[in-house]
């Protein structure tokens, strides 16, 4: 019953849309580590830089029009100036407040987000430009095949992954990073700019989050709405990782790609359309009884 | 205006209603939305029906925010399950009788206080966001499950009608859709006393407790998982019951209804009137259900598809709300009032 080619195929999609998760979940987990920020806004900062190409290619909607490429470059760095403009009106506000506030803050964020995006676009699906479609695909043994989205997710999340662990590792940016989300007092008398960190983080978080947007629009064809969704799915990888750990959202991001893949191939048809994106959800309900600080997450103690 | 705040023994100070004027506008003011009806056209009064039954849930998720301090992301899930419940329920007869629309309604709250305490269930072992997340998982969960052509045997068909006339107690009672607006403000009103008197009593305090610090709580002999076991028990209930007369009161569910925007919103009436304050709750509720009606009319007006820049609006009222003043509109009202009581001499 079970097709060896078929079975690839699936576990290679699933690798492919877990790499693009991996990108939504890694700027998660980084903004989780240098602020202790729980950002619920993750799906729909990715559904910016879904929608953001095509707010800048499709002429009637800025009157910009931009080629493709360009269109592209533009979305990354409005995910750069957006990353800045979040830190400097809204979450400088809310330091030290507590993490009700700051949750909710995110979650309202999303809906300001989504509901510009709704105001500015419409509520259809839009097809990205053919220049962003690429057709060709890498093909495997057994007559499986990986699509271009998926390929170029899974090259880049992995570059991403490797420069995060090498850029905390071994500059000094990526240092102070590190000594900031360990011990912000401790850092700030150590002459450590806790303000331009956070700018940092914020900037690498919000880029990434953006870029695995496109690449997931890109999956599709064009942006949808149902982009947001990948706000709760990332949970259930962050969760697993463990919450602030990089290496861990990766791997989580993959294990969830493929749970979603596999049950959209072999459970949809028994238990109904769309359970692909229910199963991660219930791994992560688990997750979170059974091993809520995850694989490589720090366990934390509380005294009084 | 009395130079200071005295009482002369508990009675008073812990009463519901602790001053004379209290009493007063009581006595003057709980007759009048009973008279609105008679007063007001059918628009007007089905937009109060519509507050009336969203504060119930706003209450509701005072219980479990604002008195034990969990995120419950899940409001519309809650609201789902006592919406189906009630109109799977209202078809039911037992016993050649029908059920009734009131026991229909409180079994639909039972449902969703038993959802509520299993996704509560984690608090055992973790809390805060961890709590947050696997209610929005809930969120995703029951949105999916409601729209599953597959599960009709469960929750009967994903988009139901209701009859236009129900009777209220079994067979006795029959009540049009009309009606609505009185069983909303009688539910409203039940259910601000209770969450009143909760707040007041024993159990209310232990939920403060928890939620102040849950470590210090345990030290302290309070145990800590079963106080928000019974937090998500009564906050769901209450916004399992507002879920059923919401389905009665638009006479039509559809999966739609309850989106994670239907959470959002009640966050921003929460948040707006005041955490933790039953009077911020129903105030809250009333003040940004009318502006929403506002802005609605004001927005399609200017273009048509201008509506979706609603939620733009609540969220920027979340989150100045939350920079400025994260007690609510009540607390700033308060300091208000204490500022010009003390005016021109601040002491």
């Amino acid at each position: 019953m079970v097709d060896v080619g078929t079975f690839l195929d699936v576990v290679v999609s699933g690798v492919g849309l877990g790499a693009l998760y991996a990108l939504v979940a890694m700027g998660f987990s980084l903004i989780y580590k240098v602020t202790g920020v729980l950002n619920f806004a993750q799906g729909q900062l990715a559904l910016v830089g879904a929608y953001g190409v095509v707010l800048f290619a499709t002429p009637s909607i800025l009157g910009l029009g931009l080629p493709a490429l360009a269109a592209l470059a533009a979305t990354i760095v409005l995910g750069i100036v957006l990353g800045i403009a979040l830190e400097r009106v809204v979450f400088r506000q809310f330091i030290g407040e507590p993490v009700l506030s700051v949750i909710i803050v995110t979650l309202a964020l999303g809906g300001i987000f989504t509901g510009t995006l709704r105001f500015l676009v419409g509520p259809n699906f839009r097809a990205y430009p053919q220049a962003l479609q690429p057709g060709w695909s890498i093909p495997l043994p057994f007559g499986a095949s990986v699509s271009a989205a998926f390929a170029i997710g899974v090259v880049l999340s992995l570059v991403v992954v490797v420069a995060l662990m090498l850029f905390f590792r071994y500059t000094v940016s990526g240092s102070i990073l590190r000594a900031a989300a360990s011990d912000q007092q401790a850092a700030m008398v150590l002459g450590v700019s806790i303000e331009r960190t956070i700018v940092v983080a914020w900037t690498l978080s919000i880029a990434i989050t953006a870029i695995g947007g496109i690449l997931l629009a890109m999956a599709r064809g064009g942006a949808g709405f149902s982009i947001e969704a990948v706000g709760i799915i990332i949970f259930a990888a962050v969760v697993f990782g463990g919450l602030d750990s990089v290496p861990g959202a990766f791997i989580g991001a993959i294990v969830v790609g493929l749970l979603e893949e596999l049950g959209r191939s072999y459970a949809e048809p028994v238990v109904g359309p769309g359970f692909g994106q229910i199963l991660p959800l219930i791994f992560l309900l688990i997750v979170i009884v059974v091993l809520p600080y995850g694989l490589f997450g720090t366990e934390r103690i509380e005294r009084l | 205006m009395p130079c200071g705040e005295y009482f002369t023994d508990y009675e008073h100070r812990e009463g519901l209603f602790r001053w004379r004027i209290q009493r007063v506008a009581l006595v003057v003011g709980l007759p009048v939305p009973f008279l609105l009806p008679f007063v007001l056209g059918g628009g007007d009064i089905n937009l109060l029906s519509r507050v009336y039954v969203f504060a119930i849930a706003v209450l509701g998720l005072n219980v479990i925010l604002g008195y034990a301090g969990e995120i419950v992301l899940a409001q519309g899930a809650f609201m789902a399950i006592g919406a189906y419940t009630t109109s799977r329920l209202i078809a039911v007869e037992v016993a050649g009788l029908p059920l009734g629309l009131v026991p229909s309604v409180l079994i639909g709250g039972l449902m969703a206080a038993a959802v509520a305490v299993l996704f509560g269930l984690p608090s055992f072992r973790v809390k805060g966001f961890y709590i947050a997340i696997s209610t929005l998982a809930l969120q995703f969960i029951s949105e999916w499950f409601f729209n599953n052509g597959n599960a009709a045997f469960i929750h009967g068909g994903s988009q139901q009608s209701l009859p236009g006339s129900i009777p209220l107690f079994g067979p006795l009672l029959v009540v049009t859709d009309d009606d609505i607006y009185f069983i909303a403000l009688v539910g409203m009103l039940l259910f601000a006393l209770l969450s009143l008197n909760l707040s007041r009593t024993g159990i209310g305090r232990t939920f403060r407790a928890v939620h102040e610090n849950d470590l210090a709580a345990a030290v302290l002999g309070v145990d800590v998982f079963k106080n928000k076991l019974y937090a998500f028990a009564i906050g769901g209930f209450m916004i399992g019951v507002a879920g059923g007369l919401f389905a009665f009161n638009t006479r039509f569910i559809s999966p739609d209804l309850f989106t994670l925007r239907l959470t959002l919103d009640h966050y921003v009436m929460l948040l707006f009137g005041g955490l933790g304050r039953v009077w911020g709750a129903l105030l809250g509720t009333g003040i940004v259900e009318l502006l929403r009606d506002l802005l609605r009319d004001f927005f399609s007006a200017v273009a048509p598809n201008a509506t979706s820049l609603i939620p733009v609006v609540f969220g920027t009222i979340i989150v100045v709300v939350l920079a400025v003043e994260p007690k609510g509109v009540l607390a700033a009202l308060g300091q208000l009032k204490e500022y010009l009581r003390k005016w021109p001499y601040a002491y």
